[in-house]
């Protein structure tokens, strides 16, 4: 009775958040029906036919379960998932609410969340998933998540608590990832890169994982993929980056177009762009493999997924192109820069910084990124968000040429438009706030969906 | 490189381990603030282990790291860095030095269970683990006569109580914020050419006027006294920003 009752009031909080407009309705049914029964989200989860997969880490999870929820669907599987990049433990609940039906039962085959790393114990808890996959862990927030160090300690104890038969798909290329891994009493299902032809020489500036967690020297990196992870070892022989079980080779770049991929002797392509989602793609293929999945089904299916909200959501706004892509921390800016500017030869930006809540509300960490890379490269820079004044500082002190810094979203997307020449496209790189704002001031002239509809 | 007459160097202590709150910004801003004036800037990083060139450093800047790093620069500061350091900070060479810096260059840091780890004592600041994280924006107004405005902005994030002993004076009085210790609304310290502080956001790209004190301070001892004034409408207007939000 009490499930039903928390069912029924979530959804109809659900309903009514929606029709306000209140934030889009994604976690506020989560925290109501939590309220009345706390254990809402571990009864629905037994209701799952097949279990569940959860996603942890600071960045790609909302790609990652898409292409994971992507893979199932394809195999005729229905999947509940927290899609609105709602990823605390109230957005998974909200989620499983928004499919359960009148009697309060959840009819679904899957169930696949992101799950924020402080929830992640919780959720393993409660869910009880056929799969946990950690992805990265990266520098993000400190305000709001604390120290890395404390991360990863949750993180492990979560795994611990596993189902005995369930699989910990982790990334070997992580050194903190790793330390975790290598902990755990179960062998984890490791993927990693292998292909020195897209690997950086040197560590970014924002690198958090340098040392060696048994002994403490400085770690050396054979190459460096993505922030700190890479190809990995202890001077002293007591610590090196696991072997893969699954790696990817021959890895091909195309801008914002496509990333392919060799694994497993079948060869990946998928219509998203950035080494970051080479990552995001091999470790859903990973899940996909635990799952019992053949490797041609993935690829084949690959082939077709489309870009998550926000994940270089392409659009089209008075003849130019619009690229939308969240880029929320050092690691990740690094990322969306390289692939805007180097891989898809940009020219014309906006960077979005907001300081609410869910975008950390301390700035500091725009110093760590390297807008150096648009210096002598971008024709025209749009600072934007409620912290533009400090992006404006922070571009003059990278030697970049920059408008004037703009905090109106209207103002920020027509001074984008008017300085990019029709035909072309322009990149948007903003904060999780930042996008919305944007995104919302784009969906009232038309030329973005709702996010619900995407 | 022969056309510059006047170099400006900055010795970045531990620039892998201790950079947790975007410190690079305090480094790029000391650069670049001496570059647009023609001195030829240059920073030296000091790992583990190097004490290499210490003695051509004007300003040296010492960030926070996580606990982790915290405890691995530790050995190292006292073993390798603190003679030279002294001889520098003695001989009129600066010194910024941010949260976890800031601590260990202190006398101790005292943790909840009474435990303590000694710092350098190259200032006279003591630091107690406190229970809740002070964590926000900080608006403090400078006992620094030289500089204008008079007023520091940043962010704080720690949960160290640090208190200044009757060598150190404040580096100035919070006015939003908790500061040292949220007691005596003192914030940061000033002595000799030492400053230590808990804010960073980035701390000096936002203090342009800050950043000029640092140079101009380490120049003295080569008789250098005046700095070319520069445009800083950029960095004044994201300073304003943080005044005018925090007196809402
Ligand atoms: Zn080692």
């Amino acid at each position: 009775m009490r499930r039903t009752a928390a069912v029924w009031a979530g959804k109809a909080t659900g309903v009514l958040s929606r029709f306000s407009r209140l934030g889009g309705g994604t976690t506020l049914p989560g925290d109501v029906a939590r309220a009345i029964d706390p254990d809402v989200l571990r009864k629905l989860s037994r209701d799952l036919k097949h279990g569940a997969i959860v996603i942890t880490g600071t960045n790609g999870k909302t790609t990652t379960a898409r292409l994971v929820t992507w893979l199932l669907e394809g195999a005729g599987h229905s999947v509940v998932s927290n899609r609105a990049g709602a990823n605390l433990i109230f957005g998974a609940t909200a989620a499983a609410l928004e499919r359960a039906g009148a009697n309060g039962r959840l009819h679904a085959d899957w169930g696949v969340f992101e799950i924020d790393e402080a929830s992640l114990e919780r959720a393993v808890e409660e869910i009880q998933p056929r799969a946990a996959m950690v992805l990265n862990l990266f520098r993000d927030q400190l305000d709001r998540y604390g120290e890395l160090e404390a991360i990863a300690k949750r993180i492990e104890a979560a795994l611990a608590r596993l189902p005995d038969d369930s699989h910990a798909v982790m990334n070997a290329d992580d050194p903190r990832v790793a330390e975790i891994g290598l902990n755990l009493k179960r062998k984890p299902l490791w993927f990693g890169l292998d292909d020195p032809a897209v690997a950086l020489h040197e560590l970014p500036h924002a690198a958090d994982a340098r040392t060696c967690p048994r002994c403490g020297a400085s770690l050396i990196f054979d190459g460096v993929y993505v922030g700190h992870d890479g190809l990995y070892r202890c001077p002293n022989g007591d610590f090196a980056r696991p072997a893969p079980d699954l790696a990817a080779t021959h890895i091909e770049l195309n801008g914002f177009d496509s990333v392919a991929l060799g694994v497993s002797g079948v060869r990946i392509e998928l219509p998203l762009g950035g080494l970051y989602n080479a990552y995001n793609a091999l470790a859903a293929f990973a899940a996909g493999n635990a799952l019992g999945f053949e490797p041609a089904y993935i690829a084949e299916r690959f082939r077709t997924v489309q870009a998550a909200f926000g994940r270089q959501e392409r659009l089209e706004a008075k003849g130019r192109k619009l690229n939308v892509v969240l880029s929320k921390n050092p690691a990740g800016f690094n990322e969306t820069l390289r692939t805007a500017v180097d891989l898809a030869g940009g020219h014309w930006f906006l960077i979005g910084l907001n300081d609410r809540r869910a975008d950390g509300t301390d700035v500091s960490w725009i110093w760590d990124v390297d807008f150096e890379r648009l210096r002598g490269r971008s024709r025209v820079v749009v600072p934007a968000g409620n912290r533009a004044a400090d992006l404006a500082v922070r571009l003059k002190y990278a030697g970049v040429e920059a408008q004037p810094p703009e905090s109106d979203p209207a103002r920020a997307i027509d001074a984008l438009i008017e300085a990019t020449p029709e035909g072309e496209t322009a990149h948007m790189l903003c904060t999780y706030t930042a996008m919305l704002d944007l995104r919302a001031e784009l969906v009232r002239r038309g030329w973005a969906k709702p996010y619900w509809e995407t | 490189m022969a056309r510059h007459q006047k170099t400006f160097t900055v010795g970045w202590l531990y620039p892998d381990l201790m950079n947790i709150y975007g410190d690079r910004g305090n480094i790029l801003t000391l650069l670049k603030r001496a570059e647009w004036r023609d001195f030829e800037a240059r920073l030296i990083e000091l790992g583990r282990g190097t004490t290499k060139r210490m003695d051509e450093v004007d300003v040296f800047f010492f960030g926070g790291g996580q606990d982790r790093e915290q405890a691995l620069v530790y050995e190292d500061l006292l073993e390798h860095k603190q003679p030279p350091l002294e001889r520098a900070v003695a001989a009129g060479a600066g010194v910024l030095a941010v949260c976890g810096g800031y601590q260990l260059l202190g006398h101790y840091y005292q943790t909840g269970e009474g435990e303590r780890f000694p710092g350098i004592g190259l200032i006279d600041v003591r630091t107690e683990a406190g229970t809740r994280r002070f964590i926000g924006d900080v608006v403090v107004d400078s006992a620094l006569v030289d500089i204008r405005p008079t007023t520091l902005v940043g962010f704080e994030n720690h949960s160290g109580r640090t208190y200044l002993g009757p060598k150190a004076k404040a580096l100035g009085r919070v006015r939003v914020g908790f500061g040292n210790n949220g007691d005596d609304h003192t914030e940061g310290c000033l002595q000799g050419g030492v400053l230590g502080t808990y804010l960073h956001g980035s701390l000096l790209p936002k203090n342009p006027h800050l950043a000029d004190h640092l140079i101009r301070s380490s120049l003295r001892r080569r008789g250098i006294t005046d700095l070319a004034a520069l445009d800083d409408t950029a960095e004044l207007a994201a300073h304003e920003k943080i005044l005018a939000r925090s007196a809402r």
